[in-house]
């Protein structure tokens, strides 16, 4: 026996089918670039007995109609790559919804296995099973687990292990699955006497259903990767995908024909009744293995929902929330950061001993100066990182998330947009990336574009470095909170007039329909919410090690080159000389000595590279009260938002004659006033999107048009308003100091 | 009103043509009644002459053609007519749309008033009657394209008592309250009887478990008035109100 399996896991959203994944898997997960909300191909490894296992994360769909992006990528996955084993996790809090998707697997007629996880909760809420039974009916293996204890995961991958067997043997030697019932079910028949039911869905459909799959079988379509009967199905449920490729015009004028007959006879579409056929046989299968002991008419996930989508208490609740968010991630993160910028400032003292005092070594330069003062400074906000999507993964995992697009699903539709694109809005807080890949759960393109387009405007993660540097620096304690959730609040409502622009002239079209499922409130996993902030905060940090360890090194590189014309630095050390020797004080000496050296120095960035543009960039900026320096900043700051804060340092330390240790913070109070402040949060805010997000742009809308727009768009945007703000600001007394 | 019964057929059916003609762009000109009734330009001035002659219109050479009034009512009555037949043979003896309309246009002339006031009562009494209702037509069109019933007949007259029994819990025959599920309230309940709307909402929400059939509990309404949530299943469904507009329900 091959000792390799592939499983792939599905279920729909919220049955824990993540938390099963994390629990089979443990850490040895490989999550593709950036993990989100479970859009992407997520893989984990488990090696069990002697059987190494590949397991394959589906997205979480409710049906197979490929009705969304998610669940046709998890359909194709199921019918194309054919994995050993399909397990499917179920809610058994929630059976009949949820089996919907297994009666679904089951028609595909794919080596199955379900869980029933949360069967403490199903227990809880009075539920009996006669699993037996079910399985019975079902025609598959069911296993009882209960994901966030771990409890039945050996049981489940034994399970796995015996069906994959069966399920070996079964392929043909071409790699298809036999259409006959499975082997395992004869071989085991001791312990799973299984007959697979096929849902009869009644004389009309059936008849409907041969006179296809005859068709079907003549054009050859059939032998392939589908079974013929399930296609026959799906094309009477006008399966827009499989219709497209079923491109015979015999099939798919009789497909017409039957449909327009079903729904003439049964007086319904035939998907409407197909999908009352399989509930039906869903409740049929429940009422005879399901017993329900206790009646709960209110559990505590109502009364929660109670206040929180209250009709007026909702409101303030949501927003409540958010403030607290950010309030935590500011005031929590603060002495994390302390010890951090205590590090590396020992770090810095520590490699500046190597050289003598005096030394003006280029590699002391760009160890202390470049290195460590760029990826030092972007490292500093790892706590507010890893708060913040600490908070966000709670918020997912509780459930509170889709409370939050059901509160604003009223606004999200008069902007133009869905409910659950406030979703990957809100991850956009976090960092835009996982939030653009998280608008895959988006069914309609144009709503999509437009959520991708507005999520730049979301304050990612990666500006929150740049507000964490500029508010302490020039507003008072008591203005820290309220100033940071200002930001945020302006580019949301930038966002929300965007959407309603471009939904309204290029994005035109109808909205689409708003049927979402509201889960019950759990607790989060711990181990779940960790994984995921540990996975973040792991690309922040490979981040700040890679993309911006290379800038700040070419960053420091643009400052301290090509240095000073020979004769200026000539007549720098020619005053440094006179001094000397003159008649002076030692520690007037010192203070002149200082004073040439910042002069020296800020002639040397004068005429460096990052300088010059900078300087070259001036007309442009100078409306905006930026000066050179905060250009070339800025040019940094498109590589990764978070560079800025790494360029200011460099900038400003390079100017750093007297050893006096000055924080940067101070260093900016005494060159900039508050307005220029605010306006470089607001820049940044609104500017052109770091990199990472206009190749993720391109690659989710598959349009280079799309990002070019966004950059262009948004940076076109960002200089108006960060211009008119200034100019106002400045005309009302704002820009003194 | 006697004026109208010594009309020819042919007559009516240009009564009718310039009825709907009106009614979908205003004004008249002979050339759509001819088009549309598929008769020479020479034959439509004749009627038309003969239709003024009897006081039902008012028609001039080049000018527009207006109805009287009473020209207008003999109008609407050949239409309603029309009307009445074609429904009956869709929706009570399951013909096709097109053959319904055809046989309709032929028996509109002669059918007696009586008579089609029986077809439009019998219409309503299949309905309301627990014996017959919207199952017992989807059955006779199952016979009629199948020829032969559906089984299940000890069933199906089990349910009819069943509801039945409901009913006169409810007080009385006709204590179906037919609504629909954007119109209830935080609190009520209903069966979902139909769900009718654009095909990719109505799969959507049928897959979601709002099935005919099944009973839904609308929970609370959102802070901003919209969307609503409601309970089916067991679960908690989210649906915008213009959503849960196609759903009709009864309620419970």
């Amino acid at each position: 026996m091959n000792s390799h399996v592939t499983i792939a896991l599905a279920g729909n959203p919220n049955s824990g089918k993540t938390t099963i994944f994390n629990e089979l898997t443990g850490a040895r997960q490989h999550v593709g670039n950036y993990p989100g909300v479970t859009v992407e191909r997520k893989e984990g490894f488990r090696t069990y007995g002697e059987i190494r296992f590949t397991i394959v994360d589906l997205p979480g769909t409710y049906s197979l109609t490929a009705y969304s992006e998610e669940e046709l990528a998890a359909r194709n996955y199921i019918i194309s790559e054919k994995p050993d084993v399909i397990v499917d996790v179920l809610d058994s809090s929630n059976l009949e919804r949820n089996l919907y998707l297994a009666v679904q697997l089951i028609e595909l007629k794919v080596p199955l296995v379900l869980v029933f996880n949360m069967s403490d909760m199903a227990k809880a809420r009075g539920y009996a099973y006669d699993i037996e039974k079910l399985s019975l009916l079902l025609g598959c293996p069911i296993v009882e687990t209960v994901g966030h204890k771990g409890k039945g995961m050996k049981d489940l991958l034994d399970t796995i292990t015996k069906m994959a067997e069966k399920s070996k043997c079964e392929k043909t030697s071409d790699g298809e699955y036999s259409s006959t019932l499975p082997v395992f079910l004869k071989a085991r028949s001791r312990e799973y006497r299984l007959r697979r039911h096929e849902i009869a869905y009644g004389k009309e459909i059936e008849e409907e259903i041969t006179r296809i799959s005859s068709l079907l079988g003549n054009n050859g379509l059939a032998a392939g990767a589908y079974d013929s009967r399930w296609l026959a199905l799906k094309l009477l449920e006008n399966d827009e995908q499989l219709r497209a490729l079923v491109s015979s015009s015999t099939v798919d004028e009789q497909v017409d024909q039957s449909i327009s007959k079903i729904e003439k006879v049964l007086g319904e579409t035939p998907e409407t009744y197909i999908a009352g056929r399989r509930y039906g046989f869903i409740s049929g299968a429940c009422l005879e293995t399901v017993r329900s002991t206790i009646e709960i008419r209110h559990t505590i996930s109502d009364k929660i929902d109670f206040v929180v989508t209250h009709r007026f208490l909702g409101l303030p609740v949501f927003l409540g929330l958010m403030y607290l968010t950010f309030h935590l991630t500011f005031t929590l993160g603060n002495p994390p950061m302390t010890w951090i910028e205590d590090f590396f400032g020992w770090l810095g003292g520590v490699i500046g001993g190597w050289w003598p005092a005096e030394s003006s070594s280029l590699l002391k330069s760009l160890l202390i100066d470049g290195i460590i003062g760029g990826v030092g400074g972007v490292i500093v906000f790892l706590p507010n990182i890893l708060l913040l999507f600490l908070a966000i993964a709670i918020l997912e995992d509780s459930g509170y998330m889709a409370r939050a697009a059901f509160i604003m699903d009223r606004m999200m539709h008069k902007i133009g947009l869905h409910g659950k694109s406030f979703i990957p809005m809100l991850i956009g807080f976090g960092c835009s990336v996982p939030a653009i890949m998280a608008t895959r759960t988006l069914e309609s393109r144009r709503d999509r574009i437009a959520t991708i387009m507005i999520i730049p405007l979301m304050s990612c993660g990666a500006r929150l470095p740049i507000y964490a540097l500029i508010i302490p620096a020039f507003f008072p304690q008591m203005w820290h909170a309220p100033m940071l959730f200002g930001i945020y609040i302006i580019g949301i409502l930038l966002a929300v007039i965007i959407a309603k622009l471009l939904r309204s002239t290029v994005l035109k079209g109808e909205s689409i329909p708003f049927v979402m499922e509201l889960p019950p409130y759990r607790l989060p996993v711990l181990k779940g919410v960790l994984i995921h902030v540990w996975e973040r905060g792991r690309l922040y940090l490979k981040k700040a090690g890679t993309i911006i360890l290379g800038i700040s090194i070419v960053m420091w590189a643009m400052t301290a080159f090509p240095g000073l014309p020979a004769g200026e630095a000539a007549r720098f050390e020619m005053m440094r000389q006179e001094i000397t020797i003159g008649n002076m004080t030692d520690e007037k000496k010192a203070r002149r000595l200082a004073s040439i050296e910042n002069k020296e120095a800020e002639a040397a960035l004068r005429t460096s590279i990052a300088g010059r543009i900078g300087h070259g960039l001036e007309p442009v900026l100078k409306p905006m009260g930026f000066d050179w320096k905060i250009g070339t900043a800025l040019i940094g700051a498109f590589a990764a938002k978070e560079v800025f804060v790494a360029q200011m340092g460099i900038m400003y330390s390079v100017g750093d004659a007297d050893k006096e240790s000055e924080t940067l913070r101070e260093k900016l109070r005494s060159a900039y006033t508050p307005l220029v402040g605010f306006c470089i949060m607001l820049f940044c805010l609104i500017s052109a999107p770091c990199m990472a997000t206009i190749a993720i742009t391109m690659r989710e809308s598959n349009s280079w048009r799309w990002a070019l727009f966004q950059l262009g768009g948004l940076t076109l945007l960002a200089f108006v308003l960060t211009m008119l703000v200034f100019q106002a600001g400045s005309l009302i007394g704002l820009g003194t100091q | 009103m006697a004026l109208t019964g010594t009309l020819t057929a042919s007559l009516e059916d240009y009564l009718e043509a310039i009825y709907h003609i009106i009614t979908e762009k205003q004004a008249v000109k002979p050339k759509d009644i001819a088009r549309r009734l598929k008769v020479s330009n020479a034959s439509v001035t004749g009627a038309l002459r003969s239709l003024a002659e009897r006081g039902l219109i008012n028609y001039a050479p080049y000018d527009v053609i207006s109805f009287t009034s009473s020209g207008k009512a003999a109008a609407k009555d050949v239409v309603r007519r029309h009307e009445v037949l074609r429904d009956f043979f869709i929706n009570v003896l399951a013909v096709e749309e097109a053959d319904a309309d055809e046989a309709a246009c032929k028996m509109e002339h002669s059918i007696p008033k009586v008579i089609l006031e029986r077809f439009i009562q019998f219409a309503e009494f299949v309905e309301v009657c627990p014996r017959g209702g919207d199952k017992w037509i989807a059955g006779f069109g199952y016979h009629c394209n199948y020829g032969e019933t559906q089984e299940n007949c000890e069933n199906c007259i089990l349910l009819t008592l069943e509801e039945v029994k409901k009913r006169s819990k409810a007080g009385g025959q006709k204590a179906m309250k037919k609504s629909r599920l954007g119109d209830l309230g935080p609190g009520q309940k209903g069966k979902v009887l139909k769900i009718s709307g654009p095909g990719k909402i109505n799969k959507r929400i049928v897959e979601m478990g709002v099935t005919p059939g099944s009973v839904i509990e609308v929970e609370r309404v959102a802070p901003m008035g919209d969307p609503v949530e409601i309970k089916v299943k067991g679960y908690h469904l989210s649906l915008r109100k213009d959503e849960a507009e196609g759903i009709e329900i009864e309620l419970l």
